[in-house]
């Protein structure tokens, strides 16, 4: 993979050029927290920004949108929303969970609106710092070696620039006297040292090795029980995974007309209607089995069949949970340490 | 009457106590109200016309609670007339504000408050109750007001003789949509991960804590939450209250179940 150079002051006239091309999509504040958006302004875009509040899975499948459109003369794909796009800022741990809903909606049955809008959507990665919720070395996925056509790493006065796709190439093309072609053993040095200090900059880890097993032994194990009791069943921890890509789809019809609308819309196994069935049967009403679902799908399935966990550090789900279920505190306490959380406060507060 | 209209379903919508929000709400359908006196025989709806009639119906939208004698009347007429009854807005379906007493001996002491001792001589007053403690009812539509695209799905499922598609999680799952910040994680008292969604999370995107106006999900936690609630600071009495603001009659069980317990 070729590897080139582009100074700080480069960046903006990059993007300028390239924006001309597709919408450029980048991360913004939104409070204190940050979101991917459509950019003009550049000095919008946050170079050091942590997660942002729901994965870049939207940029690829909006939370809802028309999937068809009904008439009398049949059904319609309605690809609309689908436009070209260049996504900015998007870092490792993001792009993996690109690759995890990659193997999702390519298995049996290819969905195509998610396949159009991946390949309407150029990937700019762009390296980060790990605040205290991310986890990505421990599940591997601080660094990235595919998914991307460009990726950048923000290295104080300069970005190391990884090529990696012919359309990657294509973009620097566009304004290539921007680029260095040629590295200096001191950038090298300083790629090095970025890493070596990024690497030491993770605050806690995971052991997911062992969390198949966990899954297995602990299946019955009551810690389930008092998750589920303290669960919101808000669905939060599902809509902010970047794994994540379950979905419902709701009939919209027009008054008196033939006309309607077929409507696809995120739906979350964590909540109540995700496992009922026609006659109203519900395969799993508790909370707490649901619990086990997405926990068993992340953290034990996946790995069986894809030899990876379906989890990529992030660390959404600690920052999303108002009651502190999420990978840390549940992946703790199938360890058996116990982590301070709220769903084990409740517990021994209830008295009822 | 237009000729056809025999096939067509007949519809009585109905307002009882509110403030007959779900009422105006339908009739601020403008682009879609003429499609819809269209496709249903209307017979009843006194806020968009006055030819009303009150025969046997096909579908009765009630809106409202019960907090009259008299009203109580018309709401048995009204379930007797009709095969099907829908509850639209919050007070219909859990009582609304004017139900947040749940004690009848609360109301009693705040009727007497506001009232005195005027006696009343035009209907006989009743503690406000949601319409299903009177009658069987068929679906709820709930909202404060219902929202425009529920009400025409609703209604346009119904014409076609199917139940409505709601959603059926919390206000939690739009906000995320919405790409919100969460506010309870910032120790503001949202009552989001309870409340029905359907509002598009409209006032978390305008950073304002949910108050529960859509009535209670399925499957609130409504434990967990007054517990988090707890911790993040405020009493007893501020979040029962806050619980028990629109929707009351939905959580009965639960407030009544705190009241033993200590503060």
């Amino acid at each position: 993979m070729r590897i080139i150079k582009l100074k700080k002051d480069n960046l903006f006239p990059f993007l300028e050029v390239i924006s001309e091309e597709a919408d450029l999509w980048a991360p913004v504040k939104k409070g204190d927290k940050h979101v991917f958006k459509v950019v003009d302004d550049f000095s919008q875009i946050e170079m050091n920004s942590t997660r942002t509040i729901l994965p870049p899975r939207k940029i690829f499948l909006p939370p809802t949108f028309d999937m068809f459109s009904v008439s009398e003369e049949g059904y319609k794909e309605d690809f609309s929303h689908i436009t070209k796009k260049i996504l900015f800022g998007i870092h490792p741990c993001d792009i993996h969970g690109l690759l995890i809903l990659d193997n999702f909606y390519k298995q049996a049955y290819l969905d195509p609106y998610y396949l159009e809008a991946r390949k309407n959507t150029l990937i700019l990665g762009l390296s980060c710092w790990p605040d205290e919720y991310c986890f990505a070395k421990s599940t591997n996925t601080h660094i990235i070696e595919e998914g991307f056509d460009l990726f950048f790493t923000y290295l104080k006065d300069f970005f190391l620039v990884w090529i990696g796709s012919s359309q990657g190439d294509d973009l620097v093309r566009l304004k290539p006297e921007l680029f260095d072609e040629k590295l200096t053993d001191k950038d090298i040095q300083t790629y090095l040292n970025w890493q070596a200090e990024r690497d030491k900059a993770y605050k806690w880890d995971l052991n997911f090795t062992a969390m198949p097993d966990l899954m297995e032994l602990k299946y019955g194990d009551p810690l389930w029980e008092k998750l589920g009791d303290t669960c919101l069943a808000c669905g939060s921890c599902t809509n902010v995974c970047p794994t994540c890509g379950c979905y419902n789809i709701m009939d919209k019809q027009f008054l008196g007309g033939k006309d309607g609308k077929i409507m696809r819309h995120w739906d979350a196994c964590t909540l109540e209607e995700y496992s009922e069935v026609a006659g109203g049967e519900n395969f799993r009403k508790k909370r707490s089995d649901r619990l086990k679902l997405w926990y068993t799908h992340k953290l034990q399935a996946f790995i069986s069949k894809y030899g990876k966990p379906s989890c990529v550090g992030c660390g959404r789900c600690i920052v999303a949970c108002p009651v502190d279920i999420n990978v840390r505190t549940v992946g703790k306490a199938l360890l058996g340490e116990e982590e301070d959380a709220f769903w084990i406060r409740l517990n021994k507060e209830v008295t009822k | 009457m237009e000729k056809g209209s025999k096939e067509k379903l007949k519809i009585g919508i109905y307002e009882l106590t509110g403030c007959a929000g779900d009422a105006l709400l339908i009739l601020d359908c403008e682009k879609e109200l003429i499609d819809m006196f269209k496709a249903a025989d209307i017979q009843s709806f006194l806020m968009a016309k006055s030819d009303n009639i009150d025969g046997e119906l096909d579908v009765a939208l009630v809106e409202g609670s019960v907090s009259t004698e008299r009203e109580k009347e018309e709401l048995l007429d009204i379930r007797k007339r009709a095969k099907t009854v829908v509850a639209i807005g919050i007070c219909a379906c859990f009582g609304g504000i004017q139900a947040a007493f749940l004690d009848k001996k609360d109301w009693e002491k705040n009727f007497k408050k506001v009232y005195g001792d005027k006696k009343m001589t035009h209907t006989k007053p009743l503690q406000s109750k949601p319409i299903d403690a009177y009658i069987k009812v068929d679906y709820y539509l709930p909202g404060c007001p219902i929202g425009k695209e529920q009400f025409l799905s609703t209604f346009n499922r119904i014409l076609r003789g199917h139940p409505p598609e709601l959603y059926r999680f919390s206000v939690c799952v739009e906000c995320k949509w919405n790409e919100n910040d969460c506010l309870l994680n910032k120790g503001i008292p949202c009552l989001g991960p309870i409340t029905r969604a359907g509002c598009g999370s409209i006032c978390i995107n305008h950073n304002l804590p949910c108050v529960g106006c859509w009535g209670p999900v399925e499957e609130a936690n409504l434990t967990s939450e007054f517990h988090l609630l707890r911790e993040k600071g405020f009493d007893y009495d501020f979040i029962k209250k806050k619980m028990a603001n629109f929707s009351g009659t939905g959580m009965a069980d639960f407030l009544g179940e705190l009241k033993g317990e200590k503060k």
